[in-house]
C-alpha cells in the first residue's frame, strides 16, 4: 500500500466519512481544536516568556513551569486529537497540500525540541538555582515559540490551498 | 435567528485583503495569537478561581501578572478582527453568528473588566468564586465558537 492509498483508506473510513458530511460536528470540533490553542498556546507561550524574563519574575521559574504542566497536557491533548480527526476527514485531498507537510515537519521538530531539551522543561528548580537563565533554556523558549507561531501559521495555511482539479479525485 | 439585517454602501473589490494573496492570512495567523493569548491569560485565573491551578499564587496577583498579556492580545484581536470585517462587511453584519459573536465578544469584555476583575482582585475564597472562573470560560469559548460557526451558517 503507497502511503497515498494508506490515506485514501484514512478518509474512506466510516468516522472520517461521517465527520466530512457532517453540518454540525466539523465546526465543533473545529471549536474544540481552536479552544485547545487558546488555553494551550496562551500556557505556552507565558511559559517561554517566563523563562526568557519577560513574565512573572516575581515567581520562581519552577512554579510557572510546574503549575502549568497538567493544563498544558489538556490542551494538548484536546488540540492534537480536534486536528486529527480533522485531518482523517480530508486525508487524501491533505496528501497535494503543501502546508499540511510543512505542519507535519514543524510538528515533528516540537517532538525533538521536546527530547533535546527534556531537561529544562522537567527539572525547572535547577533553572532558579542557576545564578543566572541557562543559555541551554532561553535557547529551548525562543525555539519553542517560533515553532508554535510557525505551527498556527501553516495551519492556517493549509485551508487557502485547494486540490488543483487535475489532481481531485472522482468518486 | 437573524438579529438584524442591514446593507453598508461599501465594495471591498478593491480592498487590499481581496486583492493579496498574504494579507488574509497573516492577519487571520495575528487573530488566532492575540486570542491564544488573551484568553490563555484569562483560562488561567478562571482556573485559579476555580481551586483547579496556580494554587501557589492568588487571584489578584495572577490578575495583575496577566493584566499586560491579555490586553495585548485583546489588542491584536481587536486591530485584526475588524480589518479582517472589511474584507467583506455586508456577509458578516448579516451573518447569524457574526452577529452571536460581536456579543458575545461585548459581554465578554464587560465581564473580563467589571465583575470577573472584581472578585479575582478580592481573593475570597467562597465557592461561589468558582462560579465566576465558569461563566469566564463560557463567555470565552462561546466567542471561539462562534468565530468559527461564521464559516458555517
Amino acid at each position: 500500500m503507497s502511503l497515498f492509498e494508506v490515506l485514501q483508506w484514512i478518509q474512506s473510513t466510516r468516522p472520517a466519512t461521517a465527520l466530512r458530511g457532517s453540518g454540525l460536528t466539523y465546526p465543533i470540533i473545529m471549536t474544540g481544536h481552536l479552544t485547545g490553542m487558546g488555553l494551550f498556546g496562551g500556557m505556552i507561550a507565558i511559559t517561554d516568556a517566563r523563562l526568557l524574563g519577560f513574565a512573572m519574575r516575581k515567581y520562581p521559574i519552577a512554579d510557572v513551569v510546574n503549575q502549568l504542566r497538567v493544563w498544558k497536557r489538556i490542551g494538548g491533548v484536546l488540540t492534537i486529537s480536534c486536528g486529527l480527526m480533522i485531518w482523517a476527514s480530508k486525508a487524501e485531498f491533505y496528501y497535494y497540500n503543501p502546508y499540511i507537510w510543512a505542519k507535519w515537519s514543524l510538528l515533528t521538530l516540537v517532538g525533538v525540541h521536546a527530547l533535546v531539551f527534556r531537561s529544562v522543561y522537567s527539572k525547572p528548580e535547577a533553572l532558579d538555582a542557576a545564578p543566572q537563565v541557562p543559555v541551554k533554556a532561553k535557547v529551548a523558549a525562543w525555539l519553542s515559540l517560533f515553532l508554535w507561531l510557525g505551527l498556527v501559521t501553516a495551519g492556517r495555511l493549509i485551508g487557502y490551498w485547494d486540490v488543483p482539479d487535475r489532481l481531485r479525485p472522482k468518486y | 435567528m437573524m438579529l438584524l439585517q442591514y446593507h453598508i454602501p461599501y465594495d471591498p473589490y478593491h480592498n487590499p485583503l481581496n486583492n493579496n494573496e498574504w494579507s488574509f492570512p497573516l492577519l487571520e495567523v495575528i487573530h488566532i495569537v492575540g486570542f491564544a493569548i488573551a484568553i490563555g491569560s484569562i483560562f488561567m485565573q478562571d482556573l485559579r478561581m476555580m481551586g483547579m491551578g496556580w494554587r501557589k499564587q492568588l487571584p489578584s496577583e495572577l490578575r495583575k501578572d496577566f493584566a499586560p498579556w491579555t490586553l495585548g492580545g485583546f489588542v491584536a484581536v481587536l486591530l485584526s478582527g475588524p480589518l479582517i470585517w472589511t474584507s467583506d462587511p455586508n456577509m458578516y453584519i448579516n451573518n447569524p453568528a457574526f452577529q452571536f459573536k460581536m456579543i458575545a465578544l461585548l459581554v465578554g469584555l464587560l465581564y473580563h473588566y467589571t465583575i470577573h476583575r472584581k472578585v479575582t482582585m478580592a481573593d475570597s475564597s467562597a465557592r461561589a468564586v468558582a462560579l465566576v472562573g465558569v461563566v469566564s470560560i463560557a463567555l470565552w469559548v462561546s466567542v471561539i465558537a462562534s468565530g468559527i460557526f461564521i464559516a458555517f451558517v
